[in-house]
């Protein structure tokens, strides 16, 4: 196991034991199915000439002073590429996110490890031991190596930003797409406003509508603010809608009506109709998107039919059911529905006394019921009993509970 | 009426402006609002009380000085995207950045010290018992920083620049000779310039700008420009708040000069300390007076406090990386909160308990800072000059010379004031 910083600034001879310069920086070459990229060459500085040698030039590298195989009129050249990387000049001492610890950090130094005579890139040092080294510490360094524990980052999990072009990624962010969208969520607070716009524009529309839905309003606003509203379109297509329409509700009059008439007019039809309530009613507050089915299938027949609505709707807690007047008649768990004989009606196994709320609730009240008969969530109907949408526990208590807390809680609701 | 002017589209530009404007506005104004700290005041004090009116004649150059390295602090900043720490730790090293650290938090230190033994001094003259005071300062101080954001730590500073008022009515009250104060700020003439006072005028001259140009300054407008997160767009905006920061910073420096040039230099009565000015001005310029100029003490040394405190906690986050924001919750930023109260806290104990001579410290502080700034300049000149980084916005032929020439000049003064401190020790 070498240091990055121990090694640069080694004096490198030819074969015939003369200088050619100092190791000035190594290259690495990442490749896309191995997570830990080699040294593909070295740049060597003489006389404030740099060039750059094939890593298989050198006869060791890790060695107090490095020898090259070839004489010094004999070394062949190296043609670098766009995507290498530059050690000492893209990593050192800048910024990365870890993607493991969903956070931006500075590299100390760089870990080195030998294999069979290739050399790879293990980890990032980004400790206080790794400060003390560059200081010429070293001595100190290994002694605190010793005693405390190394916090290095698998190179597996470092995310790179471009040099001189802040914080944009090197490669299309396919550890960020791994990221749960809270972490995601972290990281783009991390960033300032246009650096985190650059990282969201490498995320997928529906990584990005996730994402989005993870940080606080004002930020939210501030994200979308330099977006084409196309973009926009397509992300409040994919969030749930009760998110869709807070969000909708803080922009302007003018650019709400065009997201909303770029939109798909089933999802466009219904965020109108949530923002028609206020925001912390029932109705506000609530989603349309949730399972409801007749009450004359069967048990069969009921799954077959929720099947069908996997797309629509991303999580079902309770099926309710209504008749085709969308009165709300009843409802059931999908416990009650896989217990229940393949020939029985729904109209039979639902249960018909249902907690309900109405449409004008304040959010208060909602938060209390839910908390009270300890639901996951409960329909919001109106005088007539017509179902308009549910409020899930997570949403009731949103105002209640500040985001902090609730983000600690277990997320058995996701 | 009002339709009719919106509609000829004279009023939509010129409200967008300034709506852009206000959304830039602060980081600039505060930090040179900063530099007039409670050790300013001293300093001006005595500077106004021993030279009168023509020591008034460098405000002008401090604040072409101050208004052109604070303009590139602000540049770099919001075109980059990153504060000084960050751009001296990626380009120069670790090692560059471990002793630009060193050198900020003893100095800064230092600085620490000196703003809560003003409170406690301004204090007691005000009859308000001295412990609790810095007591409630620091507290009042690290609650705001950790439990405010960004938004809420820029207000109350902009609103505390307001007592900054507190001069103009001091000096107003001390019933100065205007025109001469102002023909003042164009050459200095009214006095007997013997060899004697001539000394003294260039001395306290340099010391004037040593205090006010600083190297905490520099970082710390940086730093807070970036936790403000402007947009590259409005960078004109962000370099014409830094002139306007640099001109409102010695609009006030004026009339605390005039109000103890009017009370005590044309009385020939000395200043030993810069607090006593609020009690030796009261005889000349009433008890009012008096008291509004030590209310102004006060308050320039809460802003010096939370401010200086500030620049040490963010240049750690950039030098070292960890995560330093206003808008942080404190465990998302530990380190730097804790930076952050804990060098007030042991700075308030030392003031309070230490016995430890201001004069010892306020040398140490200068001393460090006349090290420190030539390297500050030389990184943020080097930094703007950098076509790679700043593109467009690089420094162009005049701003590059004319920036060293400031430098320079700004490194003369920090070094004489050094010599001013030993030489009034000597004196002494």
């Amino acid at each position: 196991m070498a240091f990055l910083s121990e090694i640069i600034g080694r004096s490198v001879t030819d074969l015939d034991g003369r200088s050619v310069g100092k190791l000035k920086d190594v290259v690495v070459r990442p490749w896309a199915d191995f997570p830990h990229p080699f040294i593909e060459a070295v740049e060597v500085e003489s006389k404030g000439k740099t060039r750059i040698l094939p890593f298989a030039a050198v006869a060791a590298l890790l060695s107090p002073v490095i020898p090259l195989k070839y004489r010094s009129d004999e070394i062949p050249g190296f043609d670098l590429k766009e995507d290498d990387v530059l050690l000492s000049r893209d990593v050192l001492d800048q910024q990365i996110i870890d993607t493991d610890g969903a956070r931006v950090v500075r590299v100390n130094d760089v870990e080195l490890v030998r294999v069979n005579g290739t050399i790879y890139v293990s980890n990032v040092d980004v400790s206080w031991v790794g400060i003390m080294r560059r200081m010429g510490l070293v001595g100190l360094a290994h002694f605190l190596a010793g005693h405390i524990k190394q916090k290095g980052i698998a190179w597996d999990d470092v995310e790179l930003m471009r040099r001189d072009q802040f914080m944009q990624l090197r490669v299309p962010a396919e550890k960020l797409h791994e990221l749960h969208p809270a972490d995601l969520a972290d990281i783009v607070a991390d960033l300032n406003k246009l650096e985190s716009g650059q990282l969201l524009d490498k995320l997928d529309v529906s990584h990005l509508a996730d994402t989005l839905e993870e940080v606080e309003p004002d930020f939210q606003k501030e994200i979308i603010e330099h977006m084409p509203d196309e973009k926009v379109a397509d992300v409040l297509e994919e969030m749930e809608p009760d998110e869709a329409a807070d969000l909708l509700a803080d922009l302007p009059e003018g650019r709400k009506q065009d997201l909303l008439a770029l939109m798909e007019k089933e999802d466009a039809d219904d965020i109108r109709k949530l923002l028609a309530y206020p925001e912390d009613s029932a109705g506000g507050i609530m989603t349309t998107e949730y399972a409801f089915i007749h009450p004359n299938l069967t048990a069969s027949e009921a799954i077959k039919e929720l099947r069908g609505m996997a797309d629509e709707v991303e999580t079902m807690f309770y099926v309710y059911v209504v008749d085709t007047e969308e009165h709300l008649m009843g409802a059931f768990s999908l416990n009650n529905l896989i217990f229940a004989a393949p020939g029985q009606m729904v109209s039979e196994f639902m249960s018909k006394h249902l907690i309900t709320v109405n449409l004008t609730d304040d959010q208060e009240t909602v938060a209390q019921t839910v908390a009270k008969y300890d639901l996951l969530a409960v329909p919001v109907v109106d005088e007539q009993n017509h179902l308009h949408g549910i409020v899930t526990a997570d949403d009731a208590l949103d105002k209640i509970i500040p985001t902090a807390w609730k983000k600690r809680l277990p997320r058995f609701y996701r | 009426m009002s339709n009719n002017l919106f509609n000829r589209g004279f009023f939509p530009r010129y409200w967008k402006r300034i709506l852009i404007f206000l959304s830039v506005f602060g980081p600039a104004t505060i930090t040179a609002m900063a530099d007039n700290d409670a050790g300013g005041v001293a300093t001006y004090s005595i500077a106004g009380a021993r030279l009168g009116y023509p020591i008034l004649f460098p405000l002008v150059i401090i604040t072409i000085l101050l208004g052109v390295t604070q303009e590139m602090g602000m540049r770099l900043t919001v075109i980059t995207r990153k504060g000084l720490g960050d751009l001296i730790r990626e380009k120069f090293g670790v090692r560059a950045a471990m002793f630009m650290f060193g050198a900020l938090i003893i100095a800064n230190f230092g600085t620490l010290v000196t703003e809560l033994s003003a409170v406690k001094t301004t204090a007691a003259m005000l009859n308000i018992p001295a412990l609790p005071a810095v007591i409630v300062i620091v507290v009042v101080s690290f609650v705001l920083i950790v439990r405010g954001n960004y938004k809420i730590t820029q207000s109350l500073m902009l609103f505390a620049c307001l007592f900054f008022m507190a001069y103009i009515f001091s000096a107003i009250k001390a019933r100065p000779d205007w025109s001469l104060a102002v023909s003042n700020l164009f050459y200095p003439h009214g006095v007997e310039f013997t060899p004697q006072y001539t000394r003294d005028f260039l001395l306290i001259g340099m010391g004037v700008l040593g205090t006010t140009i600083t190297p905490w300054g520099q970082f710390f407008i940086s730093s807070f420009a970036f936790d403000k997160k402007i947009e590259k767009g409005k960078v004109n905006y962000s370099q014409l708040e830094a002139y306007w920061g640099a001109f409102l910073t010695d609009f006030f420096s004026f009339f605390m000069i005039v109000a103890t040039a009017a009370a005590l230099f044309v009385n020939h009565i000395p200043l030993v300390s810069g607090e006593g000015a609020a009690i030796a001005i009261q005889p000349f310029a009433g008890k009012l007076a008096g008291t509004l100029f030590a209310v102004g003490i006060l308050n320039a040394g809460f802003m010096g406090l939370v401010v200086v405190s500030l620049s040490t906690a963010y240049a750690f986050a950039e030098f070292f990386g960890v995560s330093g924001s206003l808008d942080d919750s404190f465990k998302k930023s530990k380190t730097f909160y804790i930076l952050f109260g804990g060098q007030m806290l042991i700075a308030a104990v030392i003031a309070m308990f230490g016995g430890i001579s201001l004069f010892q410290i306020a040398v140490l502080t200068q001393t460090i800072n006349a090290v420190a700034l030539p390297l500050v300049f030389y990184y943020l000149i080097k930094l703007t000059n950098d076509k790679g980084l700043m593109g467009e916005f690089a420094n162009n032929k005049f701003q590059k010379y004319f920036s060293i020439t400031c430098t320079i000049f700004i490194v003369v003064a920090s070094v004489s004031t050094v010599a001013i401190s030993i030489y009034q020790a000597v004196k002494v």
